[in-house]
């Protein structure tokens, strides 16, 4: 029987039904906040300083989804004006900052879960929700989001804090939106987590 | 005179580019793994008022960032100009917005 008393316990692996990579490393806390917050911010602030963009995760998994598009249906591709700007004639899908930006998430987060010792295959999930399903709700929940952040033009990092930090009147409303979406389901969904 | 952001496609195009791209990428999804938005419980707790990193991250992140990069252009050290503000879409953005949070709720990311 297990009871829900706080994230911590979700924090802390449970032992017995996960695969650590290197036993060596011990899992250690997530960092205040605050602090993650500061860094963060530091690193937007690099990002548009540098290059002029800002952060970005939704474009660079839609233009990777392109490639597979235009490799499989490229007549689809040439019918769609949306498409066509990524992907039509020579150009390629690729050749834009945000999927680089992307591929540097996966490698950056991998790093620090690997350095926290936090590198296991799990499926995170409330106590009452069978794994099987988890696994059903989590692609739901992904074809949501992925439909929301192209409607959007922007997810919680293009739009939210990218778009947030230098004012963008359109990105405020978006993210009181999405957390306005979240707050109003998550009640009826509360046997997902609790 | 403005030296940022840097005309980074002068310099070294393209690989270089994406090379500087794939640092900040790797910056960014450090953090956020530190931060612990690499866990979905986490993420969701937020939205039962149970752990609130969510919130506490993404503003102390947008709010530093944004007086950085203001002061870095009041300095003159930044061109405002060149930097890319999301053009306000609002209605796109709000019904968008909507259905992303559903899908953060449900998927838990």
């Amino acid at each position: 029987m297990t009871t829900y008393t706080s994230t911590q316990d979700a924090v802390k692996p449970a032992a017995k039904t996960k695969t650590r990579i290197n036993l060596r490393r011990e899992t250690k806390a997530y960092i205040n906040p605050y602090l993650a917050g500061i860094l963060l911010g530091v690193v937007l602030f690099l990002a548009f300083f540098i290059t002029g963009s800002g952060l970005g995760a939704s474009g660079g998994m839609n233009r990777l989804l392109v490639v597979v598009q235009d490799a499989i249906a490229p007549d689809h591709v040439d019918r769609t004006p949306y498409l066509l700007e990524m992907a039509g004639g020579d150009k390629n899908p690729l050749d834009s900052w945000v999927v680089w930006v992307t591929i540097g998430v996966v490698l950056g987060g991998f790093v620090s879960g690997w350095r926290n010792g936090r590198i296991q295959v799990e499926t995170n999930r409330g106590p009452r929700m069978p794994v099987k399903l988890r696994w059903v709700t989590a692609f739901v929940g992904g074809a949501f989001m992925g439909y929301g952040a192209r409607f959007a033009r922007g997810c919680t990092s293009g739009q939210a804090l990218s778009g947030g930090a230098v004012l963008s009147v359109g990105s405020w409303a978006f993210m009181f939106a999405v957390f306005a979406g979240a707050y109003a389901l998550a009640y009826f969904v509360r046997k997902l987590w609790l | 005179m403005t030296l940022f952001p840097l005309p980074l496609s002068q310099y070294f195009a393209p690989f270089g580019v994406y090379l500087v791209y794939l640092l900040i990428g790797f910056a960014f999804g450090n953090v956020l793994e530190m931060a612990g938005f690499g866990n979905s419980r986490k993420l969701a707790a937020q939205f039962y008022f149970r752990d609130m990193t969510v919130l506490k991250v993404m503003f102390g992140a947008i709010i530093t960032a944004m007086v950085l990069i203001f002061s870095a252009t009041a300095l003159g050290l930044l061109d405002y100009n060149l930097i890319w503000v999301n053009p306000t879409y609002l209605w796109p953005g709000i019904v968008g917005g909507l259905i992303m949070g559903v899908g953060f709720i449900i998927g838990g990311f």
